[in-house]
């Protein structure tokens, strides 16, 4: 019979244990109290129940019913949460994940087979999961005479930017992580930092294909720039404002689809190109430059590059529903917070929670709001996945001349409409609205 | 204030910031739980389907749609000055939109014309 610890020491037990309680006293001391500082002379802290919410205070909020949802309130009117969680990175990144899901499974299907099956309980469910944590335990090969730093951090930086870009998409009524006036412009100039990460990345690799990989991208992501940018100034002309968040608002009766169906066209053609996605997927062509300016990530690199990639089309996604849809406008279908809730508080048998302060965490248009969103950009994210089961992918000469004879025709096409809208009376001042 | 409008944008930064912070770990503990052989040189090798590559990685390339990045530099400008003019339309008299329609012209048929250059591979 064996012993679980054949040299245990009852001395050298009691030592080690002091030694990782000095070890958390000195980092508590030298990284913790500091950091409390901080926070108290940088950091504006609320005003809850009348009282200055102080680290006590914090610190003993799951001991206060009363203070818990306050003290949940006021962090998530802070400038962190909206980065972090809900309108930033979070969000973006749960519906990022679900778009590769529902991507492999609805492929699956068009083309007769099962997609991810075994991986959890139901229909591969866990797949994802499964897909991340293989990524995550693989060996990075960095190919020799790389450029180390630059494709290090391409992966990396292709990530920051699609979030930068997510960082501009109005998802309700005053949840946008920077509402700022200019929001196309930043959008524009976010974008115009795709190509050039793309180009860093594939240079830096000292390989062929991505060398090749890398020269498609940049043509494609920039010829289709212009068009891109030309198909959005009808929308502006009839908003008269360029903020997203009063763009989205101004379309409560009707979206702007409505009105410049060839701009959306052009604009969701565009999309596809921007995103490298069937039929405009050159830049990866698996069948020809075996994965394009993808071929040397290898491991959590690629992971980084393909979460990079769904953030983008998100981004994508959701920026056309802001400019064509009508973003969070919508049938109000949630109902309104119980009222009895809010002035007797929740009675379960014995137990009696009396009305607890802030308790409609969320109003009922922000919620309204947010459901209207996701459901207008998974229909989107459902025809930008489409094409990839059904078309083929279109030659380098194609691409080019379908960008700038074609839809850059159509995008000028588009903006005489907007102007001749307005100019005949049915939109703007007198118009309809 | 500059400084104001400037700092509205700060949150696009953070955002930028905060995708770093969250993603670079990624890398990194990645390397530290994965395995790490250099048993191979021929393993760090560039991706050749195979083969031992021959020749610099990095070579010049004939970009045979240069006109096109030309193009761009161009006309990226110009699509960008038509925003100044889309945001204001609503404000500036019906007679200002003249002059932006020359503007349109213009921009059209250079466009036009420079396809039909790019289109012409001998003279250049």
């Amino acid at each position: 019979m064996s012993v679980i610890a054949p040299n245990f020491k009852l001395s050298e037990f009691i030592k080690s244990l002091l030694d990782n309680i000095f070890w958390i006293i000195l980092l508590l001391v030298l990284i913790g109290l500091p950091a409390v500082f901080i926070i108290l002379f940088v950091v504006e802290m609320p005003v809850i129940n009348g009282e200055l919410l102080t680290p006590f205070l914090a610190l003993t909020w799951l001991a206060d019913p009363s203070r818990i949802l306050p003290v949940v309130k006021a962090f998530m009117g802070t400038d962190l949460f909206r980065v972090m969680v809900f309108p930033g990175f979070g969000f973006a990144a749960l519906l990022a994940a679900g778009t590769i899901f529902v991507e492999r499974k609805m492929l699956a299907k068009l083309q007769l087979r099962v997609g991810p099956f075994y991986c959890g309980k139901f229909e591969g469910i866990l797949q994802l999961m499964g897909d991340g944590l293989k990524l995550i335990s693989k060996e990075i090969i960095i190919p020799a005479k790389a450029d180390k730093p630059i494709f290090w951090a391409a992966p990396v930086l292709f990530v920051a930017a699609a979030a930068a870009f997510v960082a501009f998409i109005p998802v309700a009524p005053g949840w946008v992580v920077a509402d700022v006036d200019l929001g196309l412009l930043g959008v524009f100039a976010v974008i115009g930092f795709f190509p050039i990460i793309t180009i860093l990345s594939a240079w830096s690799a000292n390989s062929k294909f991505p060398f090749i990989g890398g020269i498609r991208a940049l043509f494609q992501m920039v010829s289709f720039e212009i068009p891109l940018i030309l198909s959005l100034p009808g929308v502006v002309m009839l908003t008269g404002s360029l903020n997203l968040s009063e763009i989205a608002a101004s379309q409560s009766v009707f979206p702007w689809i409505v009105f410049l169906p060839v701009g959306a066209i052009v604009f969701f053609i565009t999309m596809l190109a921007e995103l490298e996605r069937i039929p405009f997927d050159l830049p990866e062509a698996e069948s020809e430059i075996v994965a394009g300016w993808l071929t040397e990530l290898s491991g959590m690199m690629y992971g980084l590059v393909q979460l990079g990639t769904y953030l983008k089309l998100y981004a994508f996604a959701g920026l056309f529903v802001v400019l064509f849809l009508g973003g969070w406008n919508g049938p109000m279908i949630v109902p309104p917070f119980p009222v009895e809730l809010l002035e007797n508080g929740i009675e379960m048998g014995p137990i009696t929670v009396g009305p607890l302060p802030g308790l409609p965490l969320f109003t009922q248009e922000m919620l309204n709001g947010t459901l209207m969103f996701v459901m207008k950009t998974a229909g989107v994210i459902f025809f930008i996945l489409l094409p990839r089961g059904v078309f083929p992918r279109i030659r380098v000469d194609m691409l080019l001349n379908l960008g700038w004879s074609k839809l850059i025709g159509l995008a000028f096409v588009n903006i005489f409409i907007a102007l001749g809208l307005l100019y005949a009376g049915v939109l703007g001042p007198g118009g309809l609205q | 204030m500059v400084g104001e409008l400037a700092g509205n944008y700060s949150t696009v930064v953070l955002m930028f910031g905060f995708a770093v912070v969250a993603m670079a770990p990624a890398l990194v503990i990645s390397r530290m739980i994965s395995p790490r052989k250099k048993s191979n040189p021929v393993k760090f090798l560039p991706m050749e389907c195979g083969q031992v590559p021959t020749g610099e990685g990095r070579t010049h390339f004939m970009m045979q749609y240069y006109p096109y990045i030309l193009m761009f530099v161009v006309f990226d400008v110009m699509a960008i000055f038509l925003y100044a003019w889309g945001s204001s339309l609503l404000e500036i008299p019906k007679i200002a939109t003249l002059p932006m329609m020359g503007f349109l012209a213009i921009m059209f048929g250079a466009m036009a014309f420079a396809l039909y250059q790019s289109g012409r591979r001998r003279i250049w």
